[in-house]
C-alpha cells in the first residue's frame, strides 16, 4: 500500500473511532439526561451534545469567541508537555506512566522555588521550572534505573512512585510549607517575579507556557527524528535486540528516554503552576498525566500531531464541563470519552478488514502492472 | 517504644493484615492466572473500582450483600471481556487496554455514580456510602471453636466472608492450574500459543476464560472493598491495590502460593502504616508505606532472582567440571 | 458433490493468498493429493509451501479458491476444523510444550477426565503408550519435552496427529533437524503408516529423500504451481528445472585464497547452557584475513552458541577470543563492532533488523553516532539520504523508496538491508551465520558472491551454514563441528565429497587431535 493510502485510511480510521466513541457518549448522556419520557430524554440529549460538540468554542450568545478558544488553549499547556513526555517513553517502549506523578512534583518544586528563592523577574520563573523539571528527572532515575539494571516493571514502579510523591508533597504542604491564616491547604503566595507571563490578557490564563509548549513540540520532534538519541530510543521501542546487536547502549538509552519524559512532564508543572495559579494548593494527582497518555496514543506516539490531539481532547473536555453546567450531565463523562477514543485508537485492528481490502487490490493493482511490463 | 511493640503484637493487629491482605489477595489471584496465560492485566485496578461500584448500588438496590456480591463478580467480568475483545479481536496492546480500563476506573465511575444515582454532592464526596448500612455488608463469619482459642482465635475467625474465600481460592487455583484440563490449557496458552492452537485448544478462548477469571477475582476483591473493607463504594477506594496485586504476582514468581506470601507482606505494610498512623504519625507518612514497600519488594526479588540464577548457573557448572 | 473426485484424499483449488502486508504468497495453486500416498510438496524456501500447508491446516485463510478433503468441499477455519476432517500436521518447528510431560503434550486439547474435571494422568499415559505401540514409535511418557531428544520430539508430533484421529498428516521439512539414522528411522515409519491407508504430505527439498519414498510429487515456484508429476517418472534434473527455473547449479566462481595474518582467534573456547549441557567444549580455531573459514555440522552443535558468545550475546564459560590479537571476550557490541567485527545474525526478524522502521533507519543503527553522518547534535539527513541511496543501489534492494518500512519487503530484500549495513561497516572480520537461510535464488547468489568479494579484498570470513552446499562452495577452508567439538578440518573445501562430510558431521568420523590442530595457525 502506497504512503498516501496509508494516510488516507489512518485519517478515516482515526475518525470512525471519534464518531464511535461520540456514540458512546450519546448514549451515556441520554442515560443520564434529565426527562420523563423517551422524547424528552432525546431532546435533551441533543441539547447536550450541542454543548459537547460545538458550543466550547462559541461565547454565550452562540457566536465565535475567543476567550473560548483561548481558554482551550491554556488547557492543553499541562497535557501537551505530558503528552509529549509520553511520547518519548512509550517510543523507547518503557510504559512509564509516572507522567502523573511527574507534572505534581515539577509543579511544587517550582512553586517552592517561586515562594522562597528569591531571583530578579524573568530568570525567576526560569530556575523555577527548570527546577521542578531537574527533580522530576530524578524522579524518573528510580523507575529507569530498575529497568534497565534489574528488570524490573518500569510500569508497576512508577505507579507506585506517583502515590508515594503525591503523600510526600502533602506531609511537606500540611507539615511545613502551608500558609497557617488561609482556611484550606495552601502555600504562601508565588512571587511575582517567577509567574509565567500571560500571553493575552483576557482572563483565560493563556501564559507564554503555551508558546514554550509549541517550542517544546518542535524540539522533541527534532530529538525524535532527527539526533542519535532520538533514533535510538525509537529503535529500542522496534527492536530492542536489534538496537543491542546493532551496538546501541540499551541500558543507558532505557534511562534517558525515562529522564527526558520526567523533563517533560516536570517542565509542564512548573509552566502551569506558575502560569495559572499564584499559590500552591495542589492536593491529589491532577490527571494531566492520564489525559497525556490519550494524548500520545492519539497522535501515535508522534510529538508534531501532539498539540492536535491536545486541542482535541481540551476541547472534549471542555465541552463535558459545559454539559455538566448547563445540563446536568456529571463532568467526569470525558473520563469515559477519552478512554473509548484512546482504545480506537490503540486498537491495531480496527478496521483492518478494510484495510486488508486495500492492501489485497493494491497488491493486485501491482501484479497487473508487473504483468503489463512484461 | 515498647507501647509500640506491644500493640503491634497485639491480635488485632494480625487480624488487620489479613483483612487487609483479602483484597489484594482477590487481585493477586487474577493476576497470577491471566500471567499464566501470557497475559499482563494492569487493568485489574479499573475493574476493582468498577465492581466495587456496582456491587454497592445493587446490593442497595436489591437489599442483599449477596446479589451486590453477584453484580460485582458479573460486572467484573463483562469488564474483563470487553478488555479481551480489544486486546484480542482488536489487538490492542493489552497494557493500553489497561490503562484505559483505569482511567474509566478512575474517572468513569463517578460519572456512573452521579448519573446512576443523580447524587449532586459535589465532585469530591460522590461516594455510595451514604446507601450502604451494616446489613449490606458482606457478613462475617465466627468459626466455632477456633474462635476461643486464645490469641489464634481473635486472628483467625471473625473476618468476612470474603476474606476466607480468598485463601480458599488460593489453594483452587493451584488445582486449577495444575490439576485441570483447563489449567493445562492456560500453561500451555502461556508458554507455546502454538503448539495449544495446533492441537485444537482454542488460544483466542483460552485466554477469553483467564481474562474472565481474572475479572471474576477483582470483582470480589472490588466487592469487598465497598461491601466489607469499607462501608460503599468512594472515590479512588482501591488505591492501587490492583498494582500492588501485579507486584505481589511477579514476586511470588507466578504461583499462587508464593503470591499470596508476597500479598501477605503488603499486607503486613498496610497494617503497620495504619497502626502507626492510630499512634499519631502523620497518615500522609504512613499511607505511602505500601508503595514504598512494594517498590523495594520489586528490587529485592530481582536481586534475589538474579543471585538465584548466577549460583544455578555456577552449580551446574562446577557439576560438569566435576564430571570430566 | 459428485464432480469432486473422491479418489483424491485432498484437493486444493485456484488457491491464492494474499498477506495483510501485500506478500502475495501464493496464486492460482491446485494440489491434488491421492488416497494413501505419499506426496511430496517441493519448492524452494519461499516458495509458498508451508503458507499453503498453513491453508490445509486452518492456520491460515485462502483469499480465494477451494479445499475439498475426502470429496467434500470444506471451510478450514481453525486447526480445530481441519484435525475433524482427519488433517494432522508436524510442524518444522515443533508444537510441543517444553515444560509439560510427553503424555501431556499428548492429550493437551482433548484431555482424559476424572470425576469430571481433574485430570486424569494415568489415562493419558496409557493412552501415549497405546498408540506409541500401535504404531511402532517408541517415546517416554512421563519425561518433560525439553528433556528429550529431537527424534523422540518429532515422534510425539506424529503420535499427537494420530491420536487425533489424522488420517492425512502434513510433514514440514521433517528432516531438517534430524540425523542420517532418524531419518531412514522415520521413512520406515512413513512406509509403514502409508501400509495402513494413511495419507502423507512430505514438505522438503532435498532431491535425494522425495526419489526415496514418495509416489508422486507437486511443485511450486514463487508461489505459483508448476505441475504434478509421478516420482516414478521424473528425473532430479526434470525436477531442478521446475523448482528453480533453470537448469544452474549455484556454483561461485573464486580464485585461490591467500590468507595472510590471523583476525579471528578462538582458544578452549567453553559454553554450558542453563540446562547444564556442554554446548561448545574446548573450541580452538583461527580465520586469516582473505580466507573464508566454513564451520558445517548439524544444526544444534554448538554453532549457534559459538556466535552468541562471538557476538556477546552469551557469556563464555571459559578460554578466549581475540580480534588482531585483541581481546573481545566481554566486550559490549558497540566495542566489539569497533574493533572491526561485522554478524549477519542467523535469525533476521529477531536481530537483524527493526521491521517497523524505515530501510534508511535499519542501515544507519550501526553507524548511527558515527562524525561522517552527523553534523553537531543533529544527524546530517543530506549524508544519511545518500548514503542509504548509494546501499540500495549496490545491493540492489528492491524496494519504492529509503523510506519503506524494512518489515513490507521480502525476505530476499530484508536480508539484502541486513548485508549492505553488515558489509558496508568497514569489518575486518565478518561472521555469516546461514547467511541465505530462506531467501530468493537471485538474493542468494548475490550474497555469496559479496562474501567471496569480500573476503579476497582481505576480510577475514567466518561462515556458519547448515546448507552443506553454501559451506562446501563457499569455504576455502572447512571444519565440521560435532557435539560442541571439532569433529575435522578440512584445509581444502574444494576436495571434500558430501559421503565424507556426512560420517563427520554425524560424529562417525573424528580426526586426531594433531590434524584438528592444524586450524590453529600458529
Amino acid at each position: 500500500m502506497s504512503k498516501k493510502a496509508s494516510l488516507r485510511f489512518s485519517i478515516l480510521r482515526g475518525f470512525v473511532a471519534i464518531l464511535i466513541s461520540l456514540f458512546i457518549a450519546s448514549i451515556l448522556i441520554f442515560i443520564s439526561a434529565e426527562g420523563g419520557s423517551f422524547g424528552e430524554k432525546l431532546s435533551s440529549t441533543g441539547e447536550a451534545l450541542v454543548y459537547l460538540i460545538v458550543r466550547p468554542i462559541l461565547n454565550g450568545k452562540g457566536a465565535f469567541s475567543v476567550k473560548s478558544l483561548t481558554d482551550i488553549l491554556a488547557c492543553m499547556i499541562p497535557t501537551i508537555f505530558t503528552g509529549l513526555a509520553t511520547c518519548v517513553m512509550f517510543s523507547a517502549n518503557q510504559f512509564n506512566l509516572g507522567a502523573e506523578g511527574g507534572i505534581m512534583l515539577g509543579a511544587f518544586v517550582s512553586a517552592l522555588v517561586a515562594i522562597y528563592v528569591p531571583m530578579g523577574t524573568g530568570i525567576h520563573m526560569v530556575v523555577a521550572v527548570l527546577a521542578g523539571a531537574v527533580s522530576v528527572a530524578v524522579m524518573m532515575l528510580i523507575p529507569g534505573i530498575l529497568k534497565a539494571k534489574l528488570d524490573v516493571s518500569e510500569m508497576v514502579c512508577s505507579l507506585m512512585l506517583n502515590y508515594v510523591v503525591m503523600y510526600a508533597i502533602k506531609f511537606m504542604m500540611n507539615t511545613y510549607f502551608a500558609d497557617k491564616t488561609k482556611g484550606q491547604v495552601q502555600s504562601l503566595p508565588f512571587e511575582k517575579t517567577a509567574l509565567v507571563p500571560q500571553l493575552i490578557n483576557n482572563g483565560s490564563k493563556l501564559t507564554w507556557g503555551f508558546i514554550l509548549a509549541l517550542i517544546f513540540v518542535a524540539l522533541t520532534a527534532l530529538f525524535m527524528y532527527r539526533t542519535r538519541w532520538g533514533y535510538a530510543i525509537r529503535m529500542i521501542g522496534i527492536n530492542r535486540d536489534f538496537a543491542k546487536y546493532s551496538g546501541m547502549k540499551v541500558a543507558a538509552i532505557i534511562v534517558a528516554s525515562q529522564v527526558i519524559g520526567g523533563v517533560l512532564a516536570g517542565l509542564g508543572g512548573g509552566v502551569e503552576m506558575l502560569g495559572r495559579n499564584e499559590f500552591y494548593s495542589w492536593s491529589a494527582l491532577p490527571g494531566y498525566g492520564w489525559t497525556g497518555i490519550t494524548i500520545a496514543c492519539i497522535a501515535g506516539n508522534n510529538p508534531i500531531l501532539v498539540p492536535l490531539a491536545a486541542f482535541f481532547i481540551a476541547y472534549l473536555d471542555k465541552g463535558c464541563n459545559l454539559m455538566a453546567t448547563y445540563c446536568g450531565i456529571p463532568a467526569q463523562l470525558i473520563d469515559i470519552i477519552q478512554a473509548v477514543i484512546f482504545l480506537f485508537f490503540a486498537a491495531e485492528q480496527f478496521l483492518s478488514g478494510y484495510r486488508q481490502k486495500l492492501v489485497v487490490r493494491s497488491a493486485q493493482q501491482e501484479l497487473r502492472e508487473k504483468e503489463g511490463q512484461k | 517504644m515498647s507501647n509500640v511493640l506491644s500493640s503491634i503484637l497485639s491480635a488485632e493487629f494480625f487480624f488487620s493484615i489479613i483483612r487487609i491482605t483479602s483484597p489484594i489477595l482477590f487481585a493477586t489471584l487474577g493476576a497470577v492466572i491471566v500471567e499464566k496465560a501470557g497475559i499482563s492485566n494492569i487493568g485489574l485496578e479499573g475493574i476493582m473500582m468498577i465492581s466495587a461500584l456496582f456491587g454497592s448500588l445493587c446490593a442497595y438496590w436489591s437489599s442483599s450483600w449477596f446479589v451486590g456480591l453477584l453484580a460485582a463478580m458479573i460486572v467484573g467480568v463483562i469488564v474483563a471481556l470487553i478488555m479481551s475483545v480489544f486486546a484480542f479481536q482488536l489487538k490492542t496492546d493489552i497494557i493500553l487496554v489497561g490503562i484505559a480500563i483505569n482511567m474509566i476506573g478512575s474517572g468513569g465511575t463517578i460519572f456512573l455514580v452521579k448519573s446512576i444515582t443523580n447524587m449532586t454532592e459535589g465532585e469530591a464526596l460522590s461516594s455510595t456510602t451514604s446507601l450502604i448500612t451494616s446489613e449490606l455488608q458482606i457478613p462475617t463469619v465466627q468459626i466455632p471453636l477456633i474462635q476461643n482459642i486464645p490469641v489464634i482465635g481473635p486472628i483467625i475467625s471473625g473476618h468476612s466472608l470474603l476474606t476466607y474465600l480468598a485463601f480458599l481460592l488460593v489453594f483452587l487455583t493451584w488445582v486449577l492450574l495444575y490439576k485441570t484440563s483447563l489449567g493445562l490449557n492456560l500453561r500451555s496458552v502461556g508458554e507455546n500459543p502454538n503448539a495449544a492452537s495446533s492441537v485444537g485448544v482454542s488460544v483466542t478462548r483460552v485466554r477469553y476464560t483467564a481474562m474472565a477469571l481474572s475479572g471474576l477475582m477483582a470483582g470480589l476483591g472490588g466487592a469487598f472493598m465497598s461491601m466489607s473493607y469499607a462501608m460503599g463504594w468512594s472515590l479512588n477506594m482501591v488505591a492501587g491495590r490492583g498494582f500492588i496485586a501485579l507486584a505481589a504476582q511477579a514476586m511470588g514468581s507466578g504461583e499462587p502460593f508464593g503470591a499470596m506470601l508476597a500479598t501477605i507482606v503488603f499486607g503486613f505494610a498496610q497494617a503497620f502504616g495504619i497502626k502507626l498512623s492510630s499512634i499519631g504519625l502523620d497518615s500522609n507518612l504512613s499511607s505511602p508505606i505500601p508503595y514504598i514497600i512494594t517498590i523495594i519488594g520489586l528490587v529485592v526479588f530481582a536481586i534475589v532472582k538474579r543471585k538465584r540464577d548466577a549460583k544455578r548457573v555456577a552449580a551446574v557448572g562446577a557439576k560438569q567440571r566435576k564430571e570430566k | 458433490m459428485a464432480e469432486y473426485n473422491s479418489e483424491y484424499a485432498v484437493e486444493m483449488r485456484h488457491i491464492s493468498k494474499v498477506y495483510p502486508n501485500g506478500v502475495a504468497a501464493n496464486q492460482d495453486v491446485d494440489l491434488c493429493v491421492r488416497k494413501g500416498e505419499i506426496h511430496a510438496l517441493m519448492g524452494e524456501n519461499g516458495a509458498g509451501k508451508s503458507t499453503l500447508m498453513k491453508m490445509l491446516f486452518g492456520l491460515e485463510q485462502p483469499t480465494s479458491g477451494e479445499i475439498i478433503v475426502n470429496g467434500e468441499k470444506v471451510n478450514l477455519t481453525s486447526p480445530t476444523v481441519a484435525i475433524a476432517h482427519g488433517i494432522g500436521m508436524v510442524h518444522q518447528h515443533f508444537m510441543l510444550v517444553p515444560s509439560l510431560t510427553v503424555a501431556e503434550n499428548m492429550v493437551l486439547g482433548m484431555v482424559p477426565k476424572k470425576n469430571g474435571v481433574l485430570i486424569d494422568y494415568a489415562k493419558a499415559v496409557e493412552i501415549t503408550k497405546e498408540y506409541s505401540e500401535k504404531f511402532n514409535l517408541e517415546v517416554d511418557p512421563d519425561a518433560k519435552v525439553m528433556d528429550i531428544p529431537v527424534g523422540m520430539k518429532q515422534k510425539v508430533e506424529i503420535l499427537k496427529a494420530l491420536v487425533r484421529g489424522a488420517k492425512i498428516l502434513i510433514l514440514d521439512e521433517p528432516t531438517a533437524v534430524l540425523t542420517t539414522q532418524e531419518t531412514s528411522e522415520l521413512f520406515k515409519e512413513l512406509v509403514n503408516l502409508k501400509k495402513q491407508g494413511y495419507t502423507i504430505i512430505f514438505i522438503s527439498h532435498k532431491l535425494n529423500e522425495i526419489m526415496q519414498i514418495t509416489d508422486r510429487l507437486s511443485v511450486l515456484r514463487g508461489g505459483k504451481f508448476m505441475g504434478v508429476r509421478e516420482t516414478k517418472d521424473v528425473t532430479p534434473q526434470e525436477i531442478s528445472r521446475l523448482m528453480v527455473g533453470r537448469d544452474v547449479v549455484l556454483t561461485v566462481e573464486k580464485d585461490q585464497a591467500k590468507p595472510t595474518d590471523t583476525v579471528l582467534s578462538v582458544r578452549d573456547l567453553e559454553y554450558v547452557n542453563e540446562y547444564g549441557k556442554t554446548m561448545v567444549n574446548k573450541l580452538s580455531f583461527d580465520v586469516r584475513k582473505g580466507e573464508i573459514l566454513g564451520i558445517a555440522g548439524v544444526e544444534g552443535n554448538g554453532q549457534k552458541e559459538l556466535v552468541d558468545i562471538l557476538f556477546q550475546f552469551a557469556t563464555a564459560g571459559g578460554g578466549s577470543v581475540t580480534v588482531n590479537g585483541e581481546n573481545i571476550l566481554g566486550l559490549n557490541q558497540a566495542q566489539i563492532r569497533e574493533k572491526g567485527v561485522a554478524l549477519i545474525p542467523e535469525d533476521r526478524m529477531l536481530y537483524g533488523i527493526a521491521g517497523d522502521a524505515s530501510i534508511e533507519e535499519n542501515l544507519i543503527s550501526d553507524r548511527c553516532g558515527k562524525k561522517e553522518l552527523n553534523s553537531g547534535l543533529m544527524f546530517n539527513m543530506k549524508k544519511i539520504h545518500q548514503m542509504s541511496k548509494q546501499l540500495i543501489e549496490d545491493y540492489i534492494i528492491l524496494c519504492k523508496s529509503a523510506e519503506q518500512k524494512v518489515g513490507m519487503l521480502s525476505g530476499g530484500n530484508i536480508q539484502k538491508v541486513v548485508v549492505a549495513r553488515e558489509f558496508s561497516s568497514n569489518p575486518q572480520l565478518i561472521i555469516a551465520d546461514q547467511p541465505t537461510r530462506g531467501i530468493d535464488v537471485g538474493a542468494t547468489e548475490f550474497i555469496r558472491k559479496k562474501l567471496v568479494e569480500l573476503s579476497r579484498s582481505g576480510i577475514a570470513v567466518l561462515l556458519i551454514s547448515a546448507d552443506l552446499n553454501e559451506v562446501m562452495e563457499l569455504s576455502d577452508s572447512l571444519i565440521v563441528m560435532h557435539g560442541g567439538r571439532i569433529a575435522g578440518y578440512f584445509e581444502d573445501a574444494s576436495k571434500l565429497d558430501d559421503e565424507m562430510m556426512g560420517e563427520y558431521m554425524l560424529g562417525l568420523k573424528r580426526q586426531s587431535e594433531e590434524e584438528i590442530r592444524r586450524v590453529c595457525h600458529e
